[in-house]
């Protein structure tokens, strides 16, 4: 029976009404066919390609053009992408807002990215920071951040988020200190932060549709961080300890709130720690081969039971 | 031919347009609740998620199995014992997928695809070590050689048939590439021949296509991938090795890989099929194929100045990039200009959740890919090269 056939009883045993019947009934037979998704792309990628163009003039022709020139024509299409948002956004509200026009979210990135360049270009040239690369990459994430929570725009929030993550790597370059330990430390800082500040904000009701944003960046670079740990030769086991309780705590998030991915991430994530450490000096290759048998045939079967009480519905 | 019934299919794909058309409005939560009791199908299926690790758990079980029953078993053996033996296996994994799908109704559960996947390799890497194992290494084309290209080919294809899965008509797309190799050494040939095999198979899809009215889900995504390896096929900028080189800079001279007249033969086709698509793409309102045209008008214009030998600007692609924007925002404002905002069956409004979900997680993913690769180095001579700049969104050095 097709999905026609099924509106068509629907529509008779007064399931749908017949407006709904005529809709959903033109939409099968593409009556009507959105053009919603590949319009979006090919803003998203123009609007890419343009900026990948501008960089790249910039850096290669800054000392034919003149400081003056390149200096000018970024500013004015910062303002100009920046004016037309202010210009143009809905006023602020806590919840989630949509965009006032349909190029207006492609405006926003388009502009937070030339900003971006400007940016650097400025401290390239005049060492605007003396050199500070971390405290640009901390006012361009402050920046970032205003924006998307003034616009409501996913895209800015993970640039403000990768600009964040960004200031505490370089941050880290300038320690004199054993990096790794370092870079592992402020990841689980960097989490803290992120994962906290987004817990808040959801809290106060402060687009709280960016939790799932938040939430999914903070899980990725804490494991990685953690795995990181795992890998040690030595020292290990205080981050062994960690990552089973973060794929505990991801493992009932994701089952609690429906939220498949985390448990994608718990499982993964988890199989690489555990079997790193219980094949760690094995150079047995039907002991290795074994293991990887009988802990494999052990996830599916746990995934299954999962996948046959939870994951259906998801 | 088909594993699965046409009742169970369709009545997972109204369960999951109920789903959608709940999502969106359309369907009050009860009448979805009530409806969704009658679209309950006998098929067992799962979130992409769980999907994707089910499947990365069976290719880990899968390999580590065989790899064990051959390091205890058949350790000293030989290149065509191991061969017989790996058929054993993709034999066993073909059953094993079989007998998931029409025993247990696994369906696009993760399972059942790894075994198929598996028994593709399987049966290959049998047949190589099985037939071919010893054989000097020769340049030269060989038509024996082609047996296992075409054994991959044929079973890829049955395994598209039988389960429905299109990235195994993509596998055997590639077989298609191998396969030219055996035949002729000449890279026109080559393509041509590669060429000739997609045509015939969007032939062959096109006269499936047309007997159908609604129900094509099978040849959905199939078209387009045809279209796109044509046009892979034709680009000699795009999937030649010496040009691809010479576009990174590796210093290799493009050719005379290929005659004049081909070339330019090449040239003119780049620009007539994305038309060809586009234009059938508009007609039988298939969004995937549109898709797939823009995708290679696009490859077209990218490719345009290197195979007419000109030189590149730095703002060419700032040209492209005004052009797509500018593209967008016209078909954009034209529909929007028509009586309800739908213009020959077409509207820029969004009619699916999913649509909504994939701009989600596309714009998270984008704004975390942007600044990858603008961390800037800490170095003496760090100099500025567009956009090194944290949040900025250029690279480093794109």
């Amino acid at each position: 029976m097709t999905i026609l056939a099924r509106l068509d009883r629907w529509k008779q045993e007064a399931l749908i009404s017949p407006e709904q019947h005529s809709y959903l009934s033109g939409l099968c037979r593409r009556e009507q066919v959105s053009l919603f998704l590949e319009l979006n792309i090919l803003l998203y990628a123009g609007v890419l390609a343009f900026v990948a163009g501008l960089g790249w003039t910039v850096s290669t022709w800054s000392q034919q053009l003149g400081d003056l020139l390149v200096v000018a024509v970024l500013s004015t299409l910062l303002a100009a992408c920046f004016w037309y948002c202010f210009s143009r956004a809905p006023a602020w509200s806590f919840a989630e807002t949509p965009a006032p026009t349909a190029i207006f979210d492609y405006v926003l990135y388009l502009g937070s990215l030339v900003w971006g360049i400007e940016l650097a270009y400025l401290e390239n040239r005049f060492h605007v920071l003396s050199g500070q690369w971390n405290f640009h990459l901390l006012a361009t994430a402050a920046f970032f951040f205003f924006l998307a929570y003034r616009f409501d725009n996913r895209c800015v929030l993970s640039l403000a988020l990768s600009s964040l993550a960004g200031w505490f790597g370089l941050t880290i370059s300038h320690l004199p200190f054993h990096q790794d330990t370092a870079y592992r430390r402020f990841a689980l800082l960097y989490c803290l932060l992120v994962g906290i500040g987004g817990v808040l904000l959801k809290q106060r009701s402060l687009k709280p549709h960016f939790f799932g944003t938040y939430l999914n960046i903070v899980a990725n670079v804490l494991f990685w961080a953690l795995l990181s740990g795992v890998f040690n030769r030595r020292g290990y086991g205080i981050w062994f300890l960690a990552l089973l309780i973060a794929c505990a705590g991801s493992l009932a998030w994701g089952l609690k709130r429906r939220e498949f991915v985390f448990v994608a991430y718990s499982a993964v994530y988890g199989y690489v720690g555990v079997s790193s450490i219980l094949i760690r000096g094995v150079y047995d290759d039907t002991v290795v081969l074994g293991y990887f048998v009988i802990t494999a045939v052990a996830m599916l079967v746990a995934l299954i039971l999962i996948a046959r009480r939870f994951g259906r519905a998801a | 031919m088909r594993l699965y019934s046409a009742f169970s299919e369709e009545t997972l794909r109204a369960r999951k347009l109920l789903a959608d058309w709940a999502d969106e409005g359309v369907l009050t939560k009860t009448q979805y609740e009530r409806l969704a009791q009658e679209t309950v199908s006998d098929l067992r299926t799962t979130n992409i998620f769980l999907r994707l690790i089910l499947f990365l758990f069976t290719l880990i079980c899968v390999a580590a199995t065989a790899g064990l029953f051959f390091k205890v078993f058949l350790s000293q053996s030989s290149n065509q014992t191991t061969g017989i033996f790996l058929l054993i296996f993709a034999v066993v994994c073909y059953v094993a997928a079989e007998i998931a799908a029409s025993q247990a109704h696994l369906y696009r559960y993760g399972i059942e695809e790894a075994l198929v996947v598996c028994s593709v390799g399987f049966l290959c890497g049998g047949m190589q070590a099985a037939l071919f194992s010893g054989r000097p290494y020769s340049p030269k084309p060989d038509v024996i050689q082609c047996v296992v290209p075409t054994a991959g080919l044929a079973f890829s294809l049955w395994i598209w048939r039988r389960f429905g899965l299109w990235y195994a008509f993509l596998a055997a797309m590639i077989f298609a590439v191998f396969l030219s190799g055996c035949w002729t050494s000449s890279p026109s040939a080559q393509r041509v021949i590669v060429g000739l095999l997609y045509v015939i198979g969007l032939v062959c899809v096109i006269a499936a296509r047309s007997g159908l009215e609604h129900n094509e889900d099978d040849y959905a995504i199939v078209e387009p991938l045809l279209w796109l390896g044509i046009y892979l096929a034709i680009n000699l900028q795009l999937s030649s090795l010496s040009m691809r080189a010479q576009w990174l800079g590796l210093g290799i001279r493009s050719a005379s890989e290929f005659p004049r007249s081909f070339y330019w033969s090449t040239w003119v086709l780049i620009w007539c099929l994305p038309l060809v698509v586009l234009a059938r793409g508009v007609r039988r309102k298939d969004r995937f194929v549109i898709a797939a045209g823009a995708m290679l008008a696009i490859l077209t214009f990218v490719s345009n100045k290197p195979y007419l030998g000109w030189p590149r600007h730095t703002w060419d692609p700032m040209l492209l990039g005004i052009l797509l924007i500018g593209t967008a925002w016209l078909i954009r404002s034209w529909l929007a200009r028509s009586p309800g905002a739908i213009r020959r069956g077409f509207t820029s409004a969004r009619l699916s959740g999913k649509d909504k979900d994939w701009m989600n997680v596309g714009s998270v993913a984008a704004g975390l890919a942007a600044p990858q690769s603008l961390a800037p180095t800490r170095s003496a001579e760090f100099r500025f090269g567009g956009g090194s700049s944290g949040g900025g969104g250029a690279g480093g050095s794109f």
